[in-house]
């Protein structure tokens, strides 16, 4: 019998280590530890100097730069977003460490007590060693080359400057981030070593100082589509709510940059079901094999009013594993502007995709093509067993010239045709800042283009670099009209996890055009109201309707989407009854009379598999039984995503939530953090904190009058 | 004198105690050690992997929540610094060695023992890494699904399912050992 074989593993029997081993492991282990605790220790210090070089930094950028960008040009930008990055890098560290390090390679976790106990040295000489032992394919490495030793960089301090007490309750903060709270002066110190062990050159602007914590405000050219928060619905009026799902993350990536910046993001840059869905949930994956995903729902108290419930529709596609995968032919299109040329674009999008490639298997294939400067295959198609050739190619790239145009969108769709993989994987994967400059100047035409081409088979996935620059909406709809997802990548970290843990959600659709429509049963449901997805509804009539374009979902990807729902009889209802209408049954009505006065509401959900125009339904009923009268009952997963989504809401300024704040999320978030192997929920935690201390000074700048 | 909980020594250590701390990794030393060498192979490697895992919890520690018992935590710390090391070394040189290193030091009675084992633990090291450390976790260290899921952060059935799709590609191997015509 099979087992019986594997059960012969039992008698692997270890010999002993040698001698000494164990000691050596310990005292290098105690090296560490005693490092780790005196960082811990260390006061915060040396702002001066950085609070002063920012404000020049303001100065040129508020009123200068950036009216006469066109100008100064690339090496502007290039000094300006360089901190960007730095802050961005020592951000990202902080995660790492926090995880228990999954991803964590390379220098993080090299353990000889030598290097440990030389954290500093390590961290300001380049890591050139690392590099050369990776060789052509730069897949770890390369992210542990840039991730510095030691975190710290608060950028809000130095925006916000807060008193002493604030400044003692940060540390409390950064202490439950686990970021070590050591000095300033420290941690630009070791920016700009880390600066020259980054990859590529751009990042060493000439004369550049490194100073990593300033912050540039730019109130820019990120453009992103108005909208405001779902309204409350009442059921009696408009029982049935649809909309269609979104994987993408890229609100999430946005808001994070924009508060490690020390500054609150534009209420518009925050789409709730963006953060939400940015986090994985181990929802349960359907038992049935042929249906790529089952809903997973839970009907609980709503954190933010105790009068209130949270209907909550998880779903979690179906991982297909990397081997089981038929083969992708990919083509990367890639913007070469001069605004790419910063060490947060270009240089950012080379490791991006080389990490991509990494994880790309033999029978794979990969083009380049360039637009925007230089226009123009850089890579015919190649099957990703060459993997040097393709690196080789990815880091030719350079950026330069004028953004004049260039067929670029054509000729990359032209060599996904070419490798064209019959029932695999097609997809053209656009990275850029937000030159859309690709061969088609009017958006109209460009999205009905894509939209063609999705139905060919050609997907399309957009990813968004920088900042200053970003055409958000743009970005979104094009990634919607190709089948495809938009995320934003504003860390190698970030890159990792799109390009690489999720490789499999973004590049590989396991279900499209997935629709979800809940129907409220009015005997037990007064109101309800949508906590996100804004952008995303629906007409009622679209949801049978298969011609209606939906979101798509991924291999592993999770969903997840939260109702508000107001029980008849609740106090918190907010629409009175009608004198002249019928009263509202309070429980015993239409319900009971249709045997169905257990029921809640009515999931439907509609999907179609990647390769049929059909769509398939899924429905249950949300019942009595899906109900927990106590939060803290809930699973992690489940109160982290009500969490994420009040954290969303706060930072919109919607005033659903009532007196619910910072305090109330991270309270939440800290008790529902989980295994958090990858550390992104200990990140959001930092995020939400700091968010705390940011409104709280902005709220004392309001009282006060300036500003 | 009662001996410390792990939680109170973890909490000590958090709190500054080093020599908390030590006693900590004492205690588990050998279970890390043990861990590294079954998904490792090899004694020298598996010395490696414990020390980084060692070193390596001084900076994690705190992220320890205590929802799941520490050891199968220790788990998945220790087969992140295994997946770690071995994308460091990847070298084929490891295959002969550690083949080698099964006859000479897993020393079994008899000698065909040594070599069935050994060939089947080698296939399973070279099986994806997701379904060798399931076929490991659940026979070579005993778990049941359900703890081996919590170590691999996913879910029973998935395990489930890794162990299914290991028992497909290792076939040949497992099976009555007859019809081996088929080339791993």
């Amino acid at each position: 019998m099979v087992d019986d074989k594997f059960d012969s593993l039992k008698s692997i029997d270890p010999p002993p280590p040698s001698v000494g081993a164990k000691e050596i492991a310990i005292a290098a282990a105690m090296a560490a530890y005693e490092q780790e605790f005196k960082k811990n220790q260390k006061t915060v210090q040396g702002s001066e100097g950085a609070g002063r070089l920012m404000s020049i930094f303001n100065i040129l950028n508020g009123s200068w730069i950036m009216k006469h960008r066109a100008i100064v040009g690339a090496v502007a930008v290039c000094a300006i977003a360089a901190p960007f990055v730095i802050t961005q890098l020592s951000r990202d560290r902080t995660g790492a460490e926090i995880g228990t390090g999954k991803t964590d390679t390379g220098a993080s976790t090299s353990g000889t007590p030598e290097l440990k106990k030389d954290r500093e040295t390590d961290a300001t000489a380049p890591t050139g060693s690392d590099k050369s032992a990776s060789g052509k394919s730069n897949s770890g490495d390369t992210s542990s080359a840039v991730v510095p030793p030691v975190t710290t960089g608060k950028p809000k301090r130095l925006v916000l400057p807060t008193s002493e007490a604030e400044m003692a309750d940060e540390s409390r903060i950064a202490a439950g981030l686990k970021s070590s709270a050591g000095g300033r002066r420290h941690a630009r110190f070791q920016s700009s070593g880390r600066l020259r062990s980054f990859r590529h050159p751009v990042a060493t602007a000439p004369g550049y100082t490194a100073p990593g914590d300033v912050i540039v405000r730019r109130e820019d050219r990120d453009r992103f589509s108005k909208f405001d928060d779902n309204p409350q619905k009442l059921v009696k009026e408009e029982p049935v709510s649809t909309f269609s799902v979104d994987v993408d993350t890229a609100s999430y990536a946005f808001v994070r940059r924009m508060l490690n910046q020390g500054t609150l993001p534009p209420k518009n840059a925050v789409r709730v079901e963006e953060l939400v869905n940015y986090f994985t949930y181990d929802y349960p994956a359907a038992e049935d094999k042929a249906r790529p995903f089952k809903p997973t729902v839970a009907v609980y108290p709503s954190p933010w009013n105790k009068e209130t419930k949270l209907l909550h529709i998880g779903i979690k596609g179906v991982e297909v594993p990397v081997e089981a995968r038929k083969p992708a032919n990919l083509v990367f299109l890639l913007d070469v502007s001069g605004s790419m040329n910063s060490p947060d674009k270009l240089p950012l999008l080379k490791s991006a995709f080389s990490l991509l490639v990494s994880k790309l298997g033999s029978e794979d294939t990969v083009s380049i093509v360039t637009y925007a400067g230089r226009a123009g295959t850089a890579l015919e198609p190649t099957k990703a067993s060459d993997k040097a050739k393709i690196l080789a190619a990815l880091d030719g790239l350079t950026s330069g010239g004028s953004t004049a145009g260039a067929a670029g969108i054509r000729q990359a769709y032209a060599l996904a045709q070419q490798s064209f993989v019959r029932d695999g994987v097609n997809r053209v994967i656009l990275a850029t800042d937000g030159d859309f400059n690709v061969g088609i100047s009017d958006p109209e035409k460009l999205k009905e283009y894509i939209a063609e081409k999705r139905k060919t088979g050609i997907f399309l996935s957009v990813l968004g670099f920088g900042q200053g620059n970003l055409n958000d909406s743009l970005m979104q709809t094009l990634a919607q009209n190709g089948n495809g997802n938009a995320a934003y990548i504003d860390s190698l970290k970030e890159a990792r996890k799109v390009l690489v843990q999720q490789a499999g959600g973004t590049l590989f659709t396991i279900a499209k055009d997935v629709k979800i429509q809940v129907e409220f049963n009015p005997a037990v449901v007064a109101e309800y109201r949508l906590v996100g997805y804004e952008t995303r509804a629906l007409k009622r009539q679209d949801f049978n309707n298969d011609k209606v374009d939906a979101g798509d979902i991924g291999s592993g990807h999770t969903v997840t989407a939260i109702y508000e729902i107001t029980p008849v009889g609740s106090k918190a209802r907010l629409f009175d009854d009608l004198r002249y209408g019928k009263k509202i049954e309070t429980g015993a009505g239409t319900g009971t009379e249709t045997g169905k006065a257990d029921e809640i509401a009515f999931l439907k959900m509609r999907y179609k598999l990647p390769n049929e125009d059909t769509s398939k339904l899924i429905e249950r009923p949300v019942t009595l039984s899906d109900a927990t009268d106590r939060f803290d009952d809930l699973s992690a997963d489940i109160r982290f995503a009500a969490a994420v989504a009040g954290f969303g809401q706060k930072l919109r300024g919607s005033n659903s939530i009532g007196e619910f704040g910072y305090s109330e999320v991270l309270k939440i978030a800290r008790a529902a953090r989980g295994k958090d192997e990858e550390g992104y929920r200990a990140e959001f935690i930092g995020l939400a904190g700091m968010a705390e201390s940011l409104a709280a000074a902005r709220s004392a700048a309001t009282k006060s009058g300036n500003d | 004198m009662a001996e410390p909980t792990d939680s109170e020594l973890i909490a000590d250590a958090l709190a500054g105690r080093s020599q908390a701390f030590s006693a900590l990794l004492d205690r588990h030393y050998m279970t890390i050690y043990r861990i590294a060498f079954k998904w490792s192979g090899n004694r020298e490697d598996a010395e490696d992997i414990a020390q980084e895992v060692c070193v390596k919890l001084a900076s994690i520690l705190s992220s320890f929540d205590g929802r799941s018992a520490f050891t199968s935590w220790l788990y998945s710390v220790t087969l992140n610094a295994v997946r770690d090391h071995q994308r460091r070394n990847k070298r084929c040189q490891a295959k002969a060695d550690a083949y080698s290193m099964v006859v000479e030091n897993a020393a079994p009675a008899d000698q065909e023992m040594a070599t069935t084992l050994g060939q089947m633990w080698q296939a399973v090291k070279d099986l994806p890494a997701r379904q060798r450390d399931a076929v490991l976790l659940t026979s070579a260290e005993n778990l049941t699904h359900g703890e081996a899921a919590l170590v691999m952060g996913c879910k029973e059935s998935t395990v489930s399912w890794y162990l299914h799709e290991a028992r497909k590609a290792l076939k040949d191997l497992l099976g009555d050992g007859a019809g081996a015509h088929g080339d791993g």
